[in-house]
């Protein structure tokens, strides 16, 4: 385990010698065309390698493998990361963030312990909040915990759960109880989810692949010790989980984005059109936003290291980088004319700029809506940044 | 920004403030004279106050955002020209250029051309656009389109005409200059040679910061502005911001607004005071660019969220909508996404 603390530029080469060994130098090759066998397991190698190093789980506490970092630390971390262009963990991402911090927060001793050393073992998390009629508005969730004894009784779906049909633990957000506000009734839950009555179905998706997945559970047994927090706390233990992220991964993806240019600039080589001047002027049109969205989250992640942070610098980081990636995809897209129609083999595991631009444009959707569509977004930058009024609560389905 | 920027700034911000909007040219120049805002970016062994290009960028944004019409930018550009000319006889020309005389400098793009440079009497020629306030200078300062001479030239000179060019941003007074055959004194050439060359890309880096700047201010202002306009206007018997189509079309706009001003202080961040590098180049004209097209939108959007009200000459909708679309122009105009893909194509 590596482990340094004060210069962050000691820790920057470490960091840099360490990936230019150990970041599998054929990744993408391997990755392109690839089913989700060899990815699962793949990801689990890497997985297994930043932990032994202490890289994984730099946001941990102190006293946890790898964690205690200071964020500034950290963000040196993620920029060398990026820098690499080393494989996402995005098989362990809910297990890294939403799973250990929400336990780090609110967890038991005992579920702590049961838990995180676990998650350094491998074991894959998936998130089951969402579920068909509770997307933006997740306080409408749907599914029943009915107690009974020492166990609570779920019924009911989620949807939209990443990787799902790989998870070994589930983090279920349940209702428990319909008659007060609707945020008031929830309940957060640990799920196993090899327990009986759970099935999983993988969403197809535009793109081909099944990323996504719904979660059934028909009387599915979850003993009471696995809650987190009180019951009737489930909306204030959800927000932990959905603050986890933010902040180290934009800073990491906006810089991915950033060395992604490259890849516009290779395709404009391939295809021919580097003297195009309507596309070279796109491609300067773009670049200051890419900047300024890599700058907006660095900026960010300095508010939080000094404690500045204000309510809505998350979301205007998010939006930026949402409607950037967008047009960066988009503008790859473009670029490859017709040759861009025709379905190729996508990359598992990359960043969301891989070069197959049809594919990426596609995954550009997952930041303008999962994890807060760019609607709520501007919502709450409007209502808690601009300080415009809330909608009024009121509204009734015209007879 | 240091505690000590940042205090400037307040009372620069509570200046220009009381000043009103677009505030008349005379009476902000006397005041920024003597409260010695010319002295922001010159170097404390300088006898300056070394706040350096971040510390003028924040003056800069204050002059935009109260669409102040005084020619702080080309006075600081003549004042940065001289701090970073090897003259013997600087201090005194500092000293006159923080507390009396003003140099004007164009905020386009110069094509002049000089010609004798060995030979001893280096001639000017040609015509430069987008010089504020030339009527009040004693001097302008001049870079060859080749790079090769920087120079002040006084006004008064024989074969310096000048023609006002009034524009539909009213709180510009912007004139062309047309330089026939004019001979540029020895004892005004700042730089010449290779020096010249940095001095010029000096100066146009700094230039393209300073319209970031004005537009982040301006941008911001005029944001703010329609905000609470939304908020205290009714119909329907709501006030307007209780309307998500344009609460949404304000959140958009405040992420663009936050995106130019996050570019622009990261850029000057990582210039620091090395302007006159190739990097520091492409680093101004990106939040130059970005910047300045935000502005525009922000203020054509502005217009729109105010209504009727807006297109009167009364509301000062129009005045930032107009000093938004001049900056835009400013510096290399319509060139500057080209230079960025050029920048970058070509660095790879």
């Amino acid at each position: 385990m590596t482990m340094t603390t004060g210069d962050p530029e000691t820790l920057r080469a470490q960091v840099r010698a360490w990936l230019q060994q150990n970041v599998p130098h054929d990744w993408r090759a391997a990755m392109t065309g690839t089913g989700q066998d060899s990815f699962v397991r793949a990801q689990r190698e890497w997985f297994a390698k930043l932990v032994k190093a202490g890289y994984a789980t730099t946001h941990w506490p102190a006293g946890w493998p790898g964690g205690g970092r200071s964020l500034a630390e950290q963000r040196v971390i993620y920029e060398e990361v990026a820098r690499a262009d080393a494989p996402r963990l995005i098989l362990f991402f809910v297990a890294l963030y939403h799973a250990a911090c929400t336990l780090i927060e609110w967890g038991s001793e005992e579920q702590k312990q049961q838990h995180l050393p676990d998650i350094l073992e491998g074991r894959i998390w998936c998130q089951g909040f969402s579920e068909p009629n509770a997307g933006s508005d997740l306080a409408s969730v749907r599914t029943r915990a009915e107690r009974r004894g020492d166990r609570y009784v779920i019924n009911g779906q989620k949807t939209w759960s990443t990787l799902a049909q790989f998870a070994d633990h589930c983090l279920l957000l349940v209702r428990t109880d319909s008659s007060g506000p609707p945020q008031a009734g929830l309940t957060y839950l640990l799920l196993d989810m090899r327990s009986k009555g759970v099935s999983v179905r993988p969403i197809a998706q535009i793109t081909g692949d099944d990323e996504f997945a719904e979660i059934f559970f028909d009387d599915v047994e979850v003993p009471v010790s696995d809650r987190i927090g009180d019951e009737g706390q489930g909306w204030a233990v959800a927000q932990s989980t959905l603050a986890s992220e933010r902040g180290l991964t934009l800073v990491e993806l906006t810089l991915r984005m950033r060395y992604g240019l490259a890849r516009i600039a290779s395709l404009m080589r391939e295809r021919g059109v580097s003297d195009d001047p309507a596309l070279r002027s796109d491609l300067g049109r773009l670049i200051p936003k890419v900047n300024a969205a890599c700058a907006l989250a660095d900026r960010y992640l300095l508010k939080r290291i000094e404690g500045t942070e204000a309510p809505g610098d998350a979301s205007i980081v998010k939006l930026n980088y949402a409607r950037t990636l967008r047009e960066f995809t988009l503008l790859g897209l473009r670029i490859s004319g017709l040759q861009g129609q025709y379905r190729e083999d996508f990359t598992r595991g990359g960043s969301q700029e891989t070069g197959n631009w049809a594919v990426d444009f596609m995954n550009s959707y997952n930041w303008s809506i999962a994890g807060g569509s760019d609607e709520i977004q501007r919502n709450i930058i409007a209502e808690r940044m601009l300080g415009m009024p809330r909608e009024p609560k009121n509204w009734q389905l015209p007879k | 920004m240091s505690p000590e920027l940042i205090e400037l700034r307040d009372s620069a911000r509570q200046v220009l403030g009381a000043g009103g909007l677009s505030a008349d040219e005379s009476k902000t120049w006397s005041q920024a004279l003597e409260l010695g805002w010319l002295l922001v970016a010159v170097p404390e062994g300088l006898g300056g106050l070394g706040q350096g290009l971040a510390g003028a960028s924040a003056f800069y944004a204050e002059f935009g955002r109260s669409l102040n019409a005084a020619p702080y930018v080309p006075a600081m550009l003549g004042i940065d020209a001289v701090c970073h000319a090897a003259r013997a006889d600087r201090a005194n020309w500092l000293e006159r250029l923080t507390t009396r005389d003003f140099v004007t400098a164009s905020l386009g793009d110069a094509r002049l051309a000089i010609t004798n440079m060995s030979g001893g009497k280096p001639t000017l020629r040609g015509t430069v656009s987008a010089v504020p306030s030339a009527d009040r200078a004693a001097h302008v300062l001049v870079c060859s389109a080749d790079e090769a001479c920087v120079a002040l030239v006084p006004m008064a000179q024989a074969g310096v005409e000048r023609t006002s060019r009034p524009t539909w941003d009213a709180t510009r007074r912007l004139f062309d200059l047309r330089f026939t055959d004019v001979e540029i004194d020895s004892d005004l050439i700042l730089a010449s040679g290779s020096e010249a060359q940095a001095l010029s890309r000096r100066l146009a880096t700094h230039r393209d910061f300073a319209l970031a700047s004005d537009a982040v201010g301006g941008a911001s202002a005029v944001l703010d502005m329609t905000i609470e306009y939304l908020q205290t206007r009714r119909q329907f018997g709501r006030p307007l911001a209780l309307f998500q189509a344009l609460k949404h079309r304000c959140a958009d706009l405040k992420a663009q607004v936050c995106a130019a001003e996050a570019l622009l202080l990261d850029s000057l961040s990582r210039v620091g005071e090395a302007l006159e590098t190739v990097d520091a180049e492409t680093l101004g004209r990106g939040a130059k660019f970005f910047a300045c097209s935000v502005y525009a939108r922000v203020a054509e959007e502005a217009l729109q969220l105010h209504g009727g009200i807006g297109m009167t000459a009364e509301h000062t909708c129009h005045r930032y909508l107009k000093r938004a679309l001049l900056d835009e122009q400013l510096g290399r105009g319509d060139r500057y996404a080209l230079d960025i893909a050029d920048a970058f194509l070509g660095g790879l």
